[in-house]
């Protein structure tokens, strides 16, 4: 079973190399069926349709914001999966997109993965990614009144919860 | 508060026709938590509905941040805490994966068995409120949530809480099976299975329950793929997509059982693979129960969790559970990313609450069996 996953893992980075080998800038297998690909973010729709299209990741299962404060930089990872294909069922392929913590833009997704319309305000929400394109990009979770900075930041601290 | 009222938005993308009036519904508790759903109603029609979502919000992803790995669990849990084992092994796995902990078998079995009561519980708290209820079916209310407490009785003894059991930390379950647990189970299942043949009668047979349900709230299966959505409303809709098949944990593997999947993708067919789910979980239980390996449960864990990234996944009640944790060489996460069954089946409230009747929402809404407070974390 191993040997198998870790063929297809391969391939899949492989085409991606082939196929985008300006943009994609780090790759990485882990031992569970997670690939992991970083690329350029001005690219981002392109690998989307690209990953939707000829590899059959047809769905997010959701975008995560993580924010590296000492880097001044934002990652957002976008965790797709497919239900279509069983072969590749078992796999998660994270792409992941380094943002600056000043100006965090990235063209929205929804327009190939429609399953990214929540995940896409939540992440807007909690760490000021600005999804452009996005067709509804509102508050989400946080409350009607909550003019605060993103509250997932890392510099939003609360110290009442403990030492981080 | 701001000045900013809130709009439909989704409605707002359309010009407003005179003869249309927004309603909104909640936020006071459905039954399954608090959410607000702004209507757009024409005459008795639903022209579109936006999804005010939020009400029960936390923060437990940014608290998770504040607690080291063990304190984690009890608060990760309490989103869904009629499922509360699920949560809790869906953000154990990755942990563990970081850690390098292999749990023991027997250890597996357990939380394997303890997995599908509580996904029994799950289901029937769903058939009670989101099916019974929401369709003015009290008989079937009752009854399911008086055989739900039989489970609840079961898992206080193995736990020692009623909901919220925070059982399986780093390394394998809390305790083992107390003595005569095995049996009780047994019997209980025996009667459960004859149960489900008198609900078969009273609720799913019915000729009402079937007339409100059959054709209501279509979800396609290229929608359903589309949309992303997940658990039985995915297998609802004709995708055989199951975690426990497709990356199996826990003793899964060993254990044999079908995916139930229905074509039609209306609420009648959701609510049919919830039945044919809590027989499989019998199955499953039964399966483990017999194959019962021995020695010990559990082993120790680090406090600490070295750097990287590890993504874990179960098949909750509600769909798949996928969770993501970053370590950063400390005892406390530096980043978990939950990403659960009722966040991600959201976006079939807007897609299927649409050009019907007023009356149809509340039984498409308790057929998605969305749960506000874990969609809001």
């Amino acid at each position: 079973m191993s040997q198998k996953s870790t063929s297809r893992e391969e391939t899949i980075i492989e085409k991606a190399k082939s196929r985008f080998p300006e943009y994609i800038k780090e790759t990485k297998i882990d031992n569970n069926r997670r690939v992991t690909i970083s690329f350029d973010k001005d690219h981002v729709q392109e690998i989307a349709k690209w990953m939707r299209d000829d590899i059959g990741f047809d769905h997010l299962k959701g975008i995560a914001g993580v924010d590296y404060p000492t880097h001044k930089k934002l990652e957002v990872l976008y965790l797709a999966g497919s239900f279509s294909k069983p072969e590749i069922q078992d796999i998660i392929v994270t792409l992941k997109a380094e943002l600056p913590k000043d100006a965090p833009t990235i063209s929205s997704v929804v327009s190939i993965w429609e399953s990214a319309h929540f995940h896409e305000r939540e992440a807007f929400e909690m760490f000021g990614i600005n999804f452009e394109g996005h067709p509804d990009l509102r508050k989400l979770l946080t409350l009607d009144n909550w003019d605060g900075p993103p509250p997932m930041l890392k510099d939003i601290k609360f110290p009442e919860m403990g030492q981080r | 508060m701001t000045a900013n009222p809130p709009t439909p938005t989704i409605a707002s993308n359309e010009a407003k026709e005179p003869s249309t009036m927004d309603v909104s519904v909640g936020p006071q508790h459905p039954g399954s938590g608090h959410v607000r759903l702004l209507m757009r109603v024409d005459g008795d029609y639903i022209v579109s509905i936006d999804p005010d979502i939020g009400y029960v919000h936390r923060g437990c992803e940014k608290i998770a941040e504040y607690r080291n790995y063990v304190s984690n669990i009890p608060h990760l849990e309490r989103p869904c805490i009629i499922d509360a084992i699920h949560l809790n092994w869906a953000y154990v796995l990755p942990v563990e994966e970081l850690q390098g902990v292999i749990v023991p078998p027997r250890g597996q079995y357990i939380s394997t068995i303890a997995a599908e009561m509580n996904r029994i519980m799950s289901h029937l708290y769903w058939l009670a409120i989101n099916a019974g209820v929401f369709s003015g079916h009290t008989t079937i209310f009752m009854w399911a949530f008086g055989d739900r407490d039989l489970f609840i009785e079961l898992a206080e003894w193995l736990t020692g809480a009623r909901l919220t059991y925070s059982f399986l930390p780093p390394g394998g379950p809390r305790r083992d099976f107390p003595s005569g647990f095995e049996q009780k189970l047994a019997k209980l299942l025996d009667y459960f299975e004859k149960r489900l043949v008198e609900y078969d009668r009273m609720f799913l047979s019915n000729p009402l329950v079937v007339a409100r349900a059959k054709g209501i709230g279509v979800l396609k299966k290229k929608d359903a793929i589309k949309l992303g959505v997940t658990g039985p409303v995915l297998r609802g809709s004709g995708v055989e997509y199951d975690v426990r098949k497709v990356e199996p944990y826990g003793a899964y593997a060993d254990l044999e059982f079908q995916i139930p999947t229905f074509k039609e993708g209306d609420s009648y067919s959701r609510y049919l693979v919830r039945f044919e789910e809590m027989k499989q979980s019998i199955s499953i239980i039964r399966q483990a129960l017999n194959k019962m390996p021995k020695g010990p449960i559990a082993r120790k864990a680090p406090l600490v969790a070295p750097e990287g990234e590890a993504i874990g996944r179960v098949e909750s009640s509600r769909g798949e559970i996928t969770v993501m944790v970053i370590g950063d060489n400390s005892d406390k996460p530096y980043r978990v990313k939950i990403m659960n069954g009722s966040f991600r089946n959201l976006i079939a409230l807007p897609y299927l609450i649409r050009n019907v009747h007023v009356a149809d929402m509340p039984i498409i809404y308790g057929s998605l069996d969305y749960w506000p407070v874990e969609a809001d974390r």
